[in-house]
């Protein structure tokens, strides 16, 4: 019995594996392969040693789709629209945040114009069809598709958010005469209105469904082959789990599902640590990423938008996602220089393949990874807990061109890179915190991934967070993550009904066959032992645009009771009221998660002695110069363990810096403490 | 600021406020009630310091950003040490540093420790604050008196007393005060919020280490600003341009800038330009200093955030009583309609200084559209006012920019053509890429305004509107050709014609109206455009085989391929 997790990023692939009898967790971590990312998982599966028979729990995620949209490897893709409409997707809305920016562009559309294909046919805004769907055009446009080899289709007609039926109708009809390309209806995806969002969100999710269907249906078969059984789940943006077919048709759900599993793990840490406020900070192979959490909850938003900022738009998806801030910085982010000899670091990565230079894979840029090498953070012969021998040789050789052009010798070539890469690490982390008024000082940082131990002390003190802390097997914590996580479906009815227009027997009818769907969808999934309801209300008064959302207890609410908690909950986010002003009611939200048993972290022993360390080595400080450094086997330290930086702590999936000036103290979980001594 | 920690405390309020400044756009868009507010986000926000300086801002209109010291001081002056905790203040008066009457400025004093720290400000677009015609801006009224209620600096709150006067002459005077007043709350709630916020920053970090923070970002902003001034030759750079008509006459208007730079100062002259006009189109001097600083801002530090350090190293120069700084009673109730052409100005006369900043010749007219009336059963009146979005000039290396706010608004959207069917009693026909006009053709070449179509659904109503460049078209560089111009075409029982600055005129239902706003410039030889862009911008319908061949010279064959040899030949024709 026990419960199997893994993530795919865009360089390695990690596993965990929690059993369910004897409280015992085992990681693996293997290479993604990025042309079949499932070939990864099953060395992991190996390489772990389980009897995959066992398996009760299946759990995947990972960075697939998002690599795919944002390294524009997705499919051809066409998009039909109401006939009038077929540039709104190329419009956007217009707007040019970065003000004083007079060469600003909104980010360019996904289709080309010559692949964006009108309909004749009209829904008004009540429903009604004002004009029929034109199956002539729907046979004219899909001949085209055929001759321009289209794989995907996104359709996007107006007003589908309540009134799908053309939509609808149109999808089935694409569906019947092009078998072989995808078919996205932006009502099966998303049911807000506004035409703009809802076709990039469709858009983006046939960009990718071909890519995603092949993935998942190839992962599949071999994990059958491996004799695992049980249920499979994918891990989706909104900080829950979903079936595998949920994940085929809607892949856009999970653009940012391995993340979202690392801030459910970062949120757990923070739960055992009795620090509600953690800034979670996830440094891989190509990214660096980073969340709030404030009061132990990792923040969701229904406003994400791909690759925005304060200064670009970004593209618009309309799906719930964990509030994440991503950059290309990473162990792999290669280093590189401009015309004007200024060095920037990422965000191309070298990846798993060929790796950094020091993989002796064939890498000839000089890489993050390679710089810790040479600064004497990472062990050449004990790294990712020696499936991979680091070569000095080669790191000096990649860094040399640098270092020539720098001035400079390879030392401090490698120096300015980890400045240069740690400064952008810093600006995200600003980003998720002091831009949005929080504190750092008032938070601890959660760091995990295979790089973010080895960078945290320095970002921590430079951030002035009030501890770091890195969990057990960093190194594979989003998988852990995921393991955390229950399935959950959100479910969301719209119904604009003034407040005197509705009782609270049909409030309680609404979300009665809410529960029914959401018990259904669950049936088909694993034997629960028990799904849990909460329910939410989103109103506003009449007139506004924006509504404010309230959790409800259903069992005793009732509407006085219901609109007393809106006028409360309105003058806390807007510091008004109007009670005067008749409300009107939008949303009605269920959420509906099915409990799973948490993994729990073993206790370890206090020894009564203290550690020793595996042995000593120079590594560079920058700051701090270059020091005699001890090293411990992460293993070997013991519950209550207390020492001074500095010193490295090796572990098989990560290396943890505490420099000097820094105190180091282990919790009885193992957790590492680093703080400013 | 000496030590590492007073920095990064500096650094760590300096992100605060900038937050306090966004969360104040949020709460205003979020609980406000009029479409323009939440649905475009025609408003900003910010934080001043005591004196009225400019520390922070939200994104926004662009133009308001400029507005908010002028305001601040204006209240300063009138109420001296009459300025107590809990007071809140109204205003909209162009003649003491406003826009226009629509926009309607609130101003919070925030108090900690019982001292002066900071002034909260939000300006909003009113959808309606009564006047000659509904929504306000009559285009052809000829005092401000036609344009609705002015506030000169009114205590809205006294010592968190609300002064019910006020909210009942607003209440009499507008002709949808639901809608005006919501958005008024709407307003209140952003500077209690910044109110809140900076108390509470003062109680963390200290009134005195708040004050030393604002004159950080100020004097830092500052140096960087004096120094990409005094990296510009000295000398003086002049531009002229037309206003096309003022709403009330069709006459062509010229207005003139000289721009000096000497040594860190930079000096904006506009002696010489046309008197004030018995017409809406007249900006105060307010909005013209607004309008200079947008584009000095774009030319000295486009990316960092905006406050009041920037602009010390210049100076706007103009007598009283031209276009740009007309005086009472002056009409100004479409100030943006002059204030974007002082913009283009200083946009032209400094372009060949940095011509990697700026682009060519843009649509530059919000266009401002507004169509009203009642709806059919209910009864009830509606107003639909949108600025329309356009194309954007070719840069030096990219093509313009195709559909996007005018430089005087920023951060501001276009309509959801399906909110808009829910709000208002009109079908939207289409919604798309001003292509059948076409745009400057280039090396690289201008953006595409937009198309929208509408039907009138209502028995009846008005449309009223005020598009400037539709004689004068977007400039092109460096042998780009121009752009095209703004314009309406209305459709009424069967009979077409062209409308620009057009005062109210009826509406029926069936009626169409057309909105078409012009491209942007091309920057450099069409006949230096890679022909394989050419090609694929025929490909994709943004231009004709015949344009290809006239424009560019490049021939396209039958299936959408290069001709290459044709291409040649053509090209080396046009050379001779």
């Amino acid at each position: 019995m026990g419960r199997l997790a893994t993530d795919v990023g865009g360089t390695f692939t990690d596993l965990v594996y929690f059993d369910e009898a004897s409280n015992a967790l085992r990681v693996a971590k293997t290479l993604t392969t990025p042309a079949d990312p499932s070939r990864g998982v099953i060395e992991a599966i190996d390489r772990a040693g389980l009897v995959a028979e066992a398996a009760t729990y299946f759990v995947h995620g990972g960075t697939t789709v998002i690599n795919a949209i944002t390294e524009h490897n997705g499919v051809k893709t066409a998009l039909v629209t109401t006939r009038g409409f077929r540039d709104v997707l190329e419009i956007g809305r217009g707007n040019r945040p970065d003000l004083y920016n007079l060469l600003f562009h909104t980010p360019a559309s996904f289709v080309p114009r010559a692949l964006r294909f009108e309909v004749g046919g009209r829904i008004g805004v009540d429903g009604r069809e004002l004009e029929p769907l034109n199956l002539d055009d729907l046979d004219g446009l899909a001949a085209s598709c055929q001759r321009e080899k289209v794989a995907a289709i996104a359709i996007q007609l107006l007003h589908s958010y309540a009134f799908p039926a053309h939509e609808s109708a149109a999808a089935r009809y694409l569906r019947d005469r092009l078998p072989r390309v995808t078919v996205t209806a932006s009502h099966e995806i998303s049911r807000e209105w506004r035409e703009y969002e809802r076709a990039t969100t469709a858009v983006l999710n046939a960009y990718v469904q071909p890519i995603v269907q092949r993935y998942f249906d190839n992962l599949e078969a071999r994990l059958r082959a491996t004799g695992i059984r049980c249920a499979l789940f994918a891990m989706q943006s909104n900080g829950g789990t979903t079936t595998f077919d949920w994940a085929r048709t809607h892949p856009i759900t999970l653009i940012e599902s391995g993340p979202a599993a690392g801030v459910n793990g970062a949120a757990l840490i923070g739960a055992q640590c009795r620090e509600p406020n953690v800034i979670s900070l996830d440094i891989g192979g190509t990214t660096a990423k980073c969340s709030l959490i404030e009061d132990g909850e990792p923040k969701v938003t229904t406003g994400y938008s791909l690759e925005r900022t304060r200064v670009n738009p970004g593209y618009p998806v309309k799906v719930p996602v964990i509030d994440i801030v991503e950059i290309g910085a990473g162990g792999g982010s290669i280093a590189w220089l401009d015309e004007a000899n200024r060095l920037s670091v990422g965000p191309v990565s070298a990846g798993a393949d060929p790796g950094p230079a020091s993989y002796g894979l064939g890498g000839i840029h000089p890489t993050v990874t390679d710089a810790m090498l040479l600064a004497g953070v990472l062990d050449p012969d004990d790294f990712a807990g020696g499936q991979i021998r680091l070569s000095r040789e080669q790191a000096e050789r990649a860094f040399a061109p640098l270092a020539e052009r720098l001035g400079a010798d390879t030392r401090a070539a490698a120096r300015a890179v980890r400045r240069v890469v740690e400064a952008n690490m810093i600006n995200a982390l600003k980003l998720v915190s002091v831009q949005r008024g929080y504190d750092p000082r008032e938070f601890v940082l959660a760091a995990f991934g295979g790089g973010g131990p080895m960078h945290a002390a320095a970002l921590g003190r430079e951030l002035g967070v009030r501890e770091v802390i890195v969990p057990r097997y960093p190194g594979t914590f989003s998988a852990w993550g995921m393991l955390a996580t229950a399935p959950r479906r959100d479910i969301i009815r719209t119904r604009f009904l003034a407040q005197d227009a509705i009782g609270i027997a049909d409030i309680k009818a609404l979300f009665g066959e809410m529960q029914a769907e959401a018990e259904g969808y669950f049936a088909s999934g694993e034997a629960h032992r028990a799904i849990t309801f909460s329910h939410a209300l989103e109103l506003r008064y009449v007139g506004q645009e924006h509504v404010v959302a309230f959790p409800i207890d259903l069992a005793d609410a009732t509407i006085e009771a219901i609109l007393d908690a809106f006028h409360r909950a309105h003058e806390r986010t807007y510091t008004f009221r109007l009670p005067d002003q008749p409300v009107e009611f939008v949303h009605f939200r269920l959420t509906a998660e099915a409990e799973v048993p948490r993994p729990r972290f073993e206790r370890l022993a206090s020894a009564a002695h203290a550690a020793e360390p595996k042995g000593r080595r120079p590594v560079d400080f920058i700051d701090d110069g270059v020091r005699e450094t001890l090293i411990y086997a992460r293993d070997a330290l013991p519950a209550g363990f207390r020492t001074a930086g500095p010193l490295v702590i090796e572990e098989a999936s990560a290396t943890t810096v505490v420099l000097p000036g820094q105190a180091l103290a282990v919790d009885e979980l193992g957790f590492l403490h680093i703080t400013e001594a | 600021m000496t030590t590492a920690g007073e920095r990064v405390t500096a650094e760590i309020i300096g992100g605060k406020l900038l937050a306090i400044a966004d969360e104040m756009g949020i709460v205003l868009a979020r609980s406000s009630m009029s479409p323009v507010i939440y649905e475009v986000l025609d408003f900003a926000c910010g934080i001043c310091d005591p004196n009225g300086e400019l520390i922070a801002q939200s994104n926004g209109i662009t133009l308001f950003t400029g507005m908010f010291s002028g305001q601040v001081r204006f209240i300063r002056r009138k109420f001296g040490a009459a300025i107590y905790a809990g007071d809140i203040f109204i205003t909209n008066d162009p003649y003491e540093g406003g826009t226009h009457t629509a926009d309607v400025c609130i101003v919070k004093p925030v108090f900690a420790d019982g001292a002066l720290v900071a002034f909260a400000v939000a300006v909003a677009h009113w959808s309606e604050i009564g006047g000659k015609v509904v929504g306000s801006l009559s285009p052809d009224s000829v005092e401000i008196y036609e344009e609705g209620v002015r506030l000169s600096g009114l205590k809205l709150y006294d010592r968190s007393v609300c002064n019910q006067a006020v909210m009942d002459i607003l209440e009499a005077n507008i002709r949808m005060p639901r809608l005006s007043l919501g958005d008024l709350n709407a307003e209140l709630a952003a500077v209690r919020i910044a109110d809140e916020r900076l108390v509470e920053m003062c109680a963390r970090y200290g009134r005195t280490t708040l004050a030393a923070t604002f004159r950080h970002i100020v004097e830092a902003s500052e140096a960087i600003s004096r120094k990409a001034v005094a990296a510009m030759p000295d000398g003086v750079y002049r531009a002229e341009d037309v206003i096309d008509g003022d709403g009330v006459h069709d006459e062509r208007i010229p207005v003139c800038v000289a721009v000096t730079i000497a040594g860190e100062r930079m000096r904006f002259d506009f002696t010489g330009c046309a008197a004030q006009r018995a017409a809406p189109i007249n900006c105060s001097r307010w909005s013209l200093v607004s309008a200079v600083r947008t584009v000095f801002k774009a030319f000295a530090g486009p990316h960092q955030p905006s406050n009041e350090g920037w602009f010390r190293p210049i100076e706007v120069v103009v007598p009283d009583g031209t276009v740009f700084s007309a005086v009472k009673p002056a009409a100004v109730g479409w100030y943006f309609e002059s204030s974007c052409h002082a913009s283009e100005l200083a946009w032209k006369a400094l372009a060949p200084l940095a011509p990697e900043r700026f682009s060519a010749g843009s649509y530059v007219s919000l266009c401002g559209t507004y169509i009203a009336g009642r709806r059919a059963g209910t009864g009830e009146p509606f107003v639909h006012l949108e600025p329309q979005h356009g194309g954007w000039g070719a840069g030096r290396q990219r093509d313009g920019a195709s559909a996007l706010i005018a430089l005087t608004d920023g951060d501001t959207y276009n309509y959801s053509s399906e909110l808009i069917e829910a709000k208002v009693p009109l079908r939207v026909h289409s919604y798309g890429l001003n292509v059948a006009d076409g745009s400057g053709a280039g090396r690289q070449r201008g953006g595409y305004g937009i198309v929208r179509d509408y039907e009138m659904l209502a028995d009846e109503g008005i449309i009223y509107a005020s598009y400037g460049r539709s004689i004068e078209k977007p400039w092109g560089v460096a042998g780009g050709r121009q752009g095209t111009t703004n314009y309406i075409e209305l459709t009424q029982r069967g009979v077409h014609r062209r409308v620009t600055r057009t005062p109210s005129t009826p509406l029926h239902r069936g009626d169409r109206i057309r909105i078409a706003t012009g491209g942007g410039g091309g920057w450099g030889s069409p006949l230096e455009r890679a022909p394989e862009e050419v090609v694929r911008d025929v490909w994709n319908g943004y231009v004709t085989p015949a344009q290809a061949r006239d424009d560019y010279a490049v021939v396209v064959g039958r299936n959408l391929e290069l001709d290459a040899n044709a291409t040649a030949a053509l090209r080396a024709a046009h050379g001779r």
